[in-house]
C-alpha cells in the first residue's frame, strides 16, 4: 500500500512507476552496436585516399601506363601487321555470325562460333568436293587455291550484299595468288586455328589485312613467318595504389663558417706603467729633510711589443670568442722626485726599498738617525722601468660583414696579466730585477681590453688581421702594501695571420 | 552532470570504445526500458536500442553539457523509437476516437501493487498509436500539441488516442483486480 501522500493522478502514477524503469538489455545488443561501430571505422578511408590530388596522381599514372603500354604494344607489333589489324574486329565477330547464319541457308542454325567459322572455311572445301573434318581443314585449304578461299569466304560470310567487300577480298586474293602455294598454306592454315569465330573475322578483315600487306610489299618469307593466334581479351583492372613519398624539405644547409681559428702575431705597442706615489705626500710633508714640498712622478711610455698567439671559436655568424697567450715586453721610463719610505710603518720593507736604500747608504743612515725611520728615496731622474708580462686575454668579438673578403670585428674582454719580471734601472745605473716572487708586484693583474680588428681573407683558410688594441689595468700592479700604485695601459697595433679550420 | 558523466561524454567524443561501453552500461538499462515501452516485442526494442546508441555515439558532439545527459539520451531513444514506429507504419493510421472520459478519480488511483513488468506489458498491449501517445504524454511528459507536432497528427487525435489508451489501461488494471480500493468506475461507460 502506498503512502496516501503519494496518491496522485493517473499520469503521475504511471510516470513514477515507469520513468525510472530499467531492464538489462541482452549482450547481443552491445555486440551489435560494437560491430556497427567497427564497421563504420573500417569504412573510414585514409585521408590520402580521399585527397583529390592523390586521385589525380593515380589517374595520371594510370594514363601514362595505358599510353606507355599502348605504345609498347603497338611498337612490338609493327612487324605483325596482320595480327594488329585482325584483332580490331574481334567485337564485331560476335555479332557477325548471326548475320552470316541468316544469309547462309546452308549454315547450321545454332552452331557456336567455332562451328560457324568452320562453316565459313568449309565453303571452298565443299567446292572441291571433299568433306574434311576440322583437323583436315588445313590440308584441305592448303590444297585449294587462294582465290577459291577468298571467293568462298566472300560468298559465305557476307553474301552478295557487300560487293565492295568482295572486291577487296578479290584483290586480296589476287595478291595472295602471287605467293607460292606452300607459304600460303601456312598462312591460311594458321587462320583456321583460332576459336571464337575469328576465322570469319580474319576473312572479313582481309581487305584491311591485304592493304597492310600491300604497303609492306610482303614477300613470301615474311608472310610465312606471320602465323598468329587471337588471344582471349581479358580486361585487366589495375588498382594503382599510390602513396606519395613525403619529402620533408630540409632547410638548406648554409656552409657553416669555420668554427675555429688560430693565429699568431706581433704587436708594436706603447706601454705605460702609469706609476704613481700612493702615500708619499703626507709622509713627505712631515719630514723636514727634504727641500721638496711635494713629490711627483711620471711614467713615460717607450717602444714596447707583444708576441701574441690566439685561438678562437666562431659561435655564430657574427659572434666569436677568442683567447690566447701573449708575451708583453712593456718598456717605459719613470721620472720623479723620489718618495719617502717609512721604516717604521707596518709595511714590511721590500727588496726594492732595500735596494734603493742600499744604494744610498748615507741617506739610509741619516734617515735612521733623525728621520724617525723614514727614508726619502730620491729618484728624480729618468730611469727605465721595463715590465714583462704573460698575458691571457679572453675577448668576445662581433664581426661586421662576415664571410667577405674584408670584415671588421669589434673586440672587448678582459685580460689576465701574469707578472714575470720588472727591470728597473736604479739611480746609480744598476739594474734592479724584480720578479713575482719578490712580493712587490701582484702575480696577476687584471686589465680590460678592447679593440678594432680588420680582417682580410687571404684564402679559404688563411687570413690576415690588423688589430688596434687598448688595454687598461683595472687593478694596481703593485701589491696593496706598497706605497706605489701602477695601473698600466697600452696602445698597440697588432699584425697577425690566422688559420681557420 | 556529474564528473563521471563528463568523463564519459569526453571519452565518447573521442570515440573511445571503453567510454562508449561505460555509457552503455550506465544508461543501457533505462534506455532499454524505454525501448520496451515503445515497441511491441523485445526484438524490436533491441533494434531500437541499438540504433539509438549508434545515433548517440555519432551525435555525442552535439550534446551540450548544460542539459542533463540522461535527458538527452532519453530524447534520442524516444526519437529513434518513433522513427522505428513510423517505419513499421504503426503511426500511420491514427484517427480520432470518440471516447468519453471514464471519470476515474485520480486521487484514488495507485499502481503501488503492480510490478513494473506488468505495467510495461499492459502498455505494450495497447494499440500502437495509443501506446506511443500514452508513452509520450503520461511517461515522457510531452503536451498534446507537442505530440501532435512530433507525430504529424492533430492535437485532437493525440488527446483522443490518449483517452483511449487510458481507458484500455484502466480496463487492464481492473482485470488484474489489484486495485487497493473499489473506486474504479470503468463500468460507467
Amino acid at each position: 500500500m502506498m503512502d496516501p501522500s503519494n496518491i496522485n493522478n493517473f499520469e503521475e502514477q504511471w510516470r513514477k512507476a515507469l520513468k525510472e524503469a530499467s531492464e538489462a538489455p541482452p549482450p547481443s545488443v552491445w555486440e551489435g552496436i560494437e560491430a556497427r561501430l567497427d564497421g563504420e571505422q573500417e569504412k573510414v578511408t585514409p585521408l590520402w585516399w580521399q585527397s583529390p590530388k592523390m586521385w589525380y596522381a593515380a589517374a595520371s599514372i594510370a594514363a601514362l601506363l595505358l599510353v606507355g603500354g599502348g605504345l609498347w604494344y603497338s611498337g612490338g607489333q609493327k612487324d605483325k601487321v596482320e595480327v594488329a589489324v585482325s584483332t580490331k574486329p574481334v567485337q564485331k565477330a560476335e555479332t557477325e555470325p548471326a548475320k552470316s547464319v541468316e544469309e547462309q541457308p546452308n549454315a547450321v542454325q545454332g552452331q557456336d562460333k567455332e562451328e560457324l567459322a568452320a562453316t565459313v572455311e568449309q565453303g571452298p572445301i565443299a567446292a572441291t568436293g571433299s568433306e574434311p573434318t576440322r583437323s583436315d581443314l588445313k590440308g584441305g585449304i592448303a590444297g585449294n587455291s587462294n582465290t577459291g578461299i577468298a571467293a568462298a569466304a566472300r560468298t559465305n560470310a557476307r553474301g552478295k550484299q557487300n560487293e565492295q567487300h568482295a572486291d577487296n577480298i578479290s584483290s586480296a586474293a589476287s595478291i595472295i595468288q602471287e605467293r607460292p602455294a606452300s607459304n600460303n598454306q601456312d598462312v591460311i592454315a594458321s587462320k583456321t586455328e583460332p576459336a571464337n569465330g575469328t576465322v570469319e573475322v580474319s576473312v572479313e578483315n582481309s581487305n584491311a589485312a591485304v592493304a597492310a600487306v600491300q604497303n609492306q610489299a610482303t614477300s613470301a618469307e615474311m608472310l610465312a613467318s606471320l602465323p598468329y593466334n587471337d588471344l582471349d581479351v581479358y580486361v585487366q583492372k589495375r588498382h594503382v595504389f599510390f602513396r606519395p613519398e613525403v619529402r620533408i624539405e630540409e632547410p638548406v644547409k648554409t656552409t657553416k663558417p669555420k668554427e675555429y681559428y688560430a693565429g699568431i702575431g706581433i704587436m708594436p705597442a706603447s706601454f705605460n706603467p702609469n706609476v704613481k706615489l700612493r702615500e708619499a705626500p703626507q709622509a713627505f710633508m712631515a719630514q723636514s729633510v727634504s727641500q721638496k714640498r711635494s713629490v711627483s712622478g711620471t711614467s713615460e711610455a717607450r717602444a714596447s711589443y707583444a708576441v701574441q698567439t690566439q685561438g678562437g671559436v666562431r659561435l655564430s655568424k657574427h659572434w666569436s670568442v677568442e683567447t690566447g697567450v701573449s708575451y708583453l715586453r712593456g718598456n717605459s721610463a719613470y721620472e720623479g722626485g723620489g718618495y719617502v719610505l717609512n721604516a717604521y710603518n707596518s709595511a714590511a720593507s721590500n727588496v726594492l726599498e732595500n735596494a734603493l736604500a742600499a744604494n744610498n747608504p748615507a741617506l739610509s743612515d741619516k734617515a735612521a738617525g733623525f728621520n724617525n725611520g723614514a727614508l726619502y728615496i730620491d729618484v728624480a731622474k729618468k730611469v727605465s722601468n721595463n715590465y714583462q708580462y704573460l698575458q691571457l686575454p679572453v675577448q668576445a668579438g662581433f664581426t661586421l660583414n662576415p664571410d667577405k673578403k674584408f670584415s671588421y670585428s669589434v673586440l672587448g674582454g678582459m685580460m689576465a696579466n701574469f707578472f714575470l719580471v720588472n727591470e728597473l734601472e736604479s739611480a746609480s745605473g744598476d739594474i734592479i730585477r724584480t720578479t713575482a716572487s719578490d712580493e712587490i708586484y701582484r702575480g696577476t693583474n687584471w686589465a680590460a681590453t678592447t679593440g678594432l680588428r680588420l680582417n682580410y681573407k687571404l684564402s679559404a683558410n688563411w687570413g690576415a688581421n690588423l688589430t688596434g688594441s687598448y688595454q687598461k689595468a683595472v687593478s694596481s700592479s703593485f701589491k696593496s702594501n706598497q706605497s706605489l700604485d701602477s695601473r698600466p695601459y697600452l696602445y698597440g697595433v697588432s699584425w697577425s695571420v690566422r688559420y681557420s679550420f | 552532470m556529474t564528473f563521471n558523466e563528463q568523463e564519459l561524454v569526453k571519452g565518447c567524443k573521442q570515440r573511445n570504445r571503453i567510454a562508449q561501453k561505460q555509457l552503455y552500461d550506465v544508461f543501457g538499462g533505462k534506455l532499454f526500458a524505454i525501448c520496451m515501452r515503445y515497441t511491441k516485442n523485445r526484438a524490436d526494442a533491441e533494434d531500437v536500442l541499438q540504433d539509438a546508441f549508434i545515433k548517440i555515439y555519432e551525435n555525442i558532439d552535439s550534446f551540450r553539457a548544460d542539459s542533463p545527459l540522461e535527458y538527452w539520451l532519453r530524447s534520442v531513444v524516444v526519437n529513434t523509437a518513433l522513427n522505428h514506429l513510423r517505419q513499421q507504419k504503426y503511426l500511420k493510421e491514427l484517427d480520432d476516437i470518440d471516447i468519453h472520459h471514464n471519470g476515474l478519480s485520480d486521487r484514488e488511483f495507485t499502481l503501488g501493487n503492480f510490478q513494473m513488468q506488468q505495467l510495461m506489458e499492459m502498455i505494450r498491449e495497447l494499440p500502437p498509436g495509443c501506446q506511443t501517445i500514452f508513452n509520450l504524454y503520461a511517461i515522457e511528459g510531452y503536451q498534446h500539441n507537442e505530440i501532435a507536432q512530433m507525430l504529424g497528427i492533430s492535437e485532437g487525435t493525440s488527446k483522443s488516442q490518449y483517452s483511449r489508451a487510458r481507458m484500455l489501461l484502466q480496463q487492464k488494471l481492473n482485470k488484474e483486480k489489484r486495485f487497493d480500493d473499489g473506486s474504479v468506475q470503468h463500468k460507467q461507460f
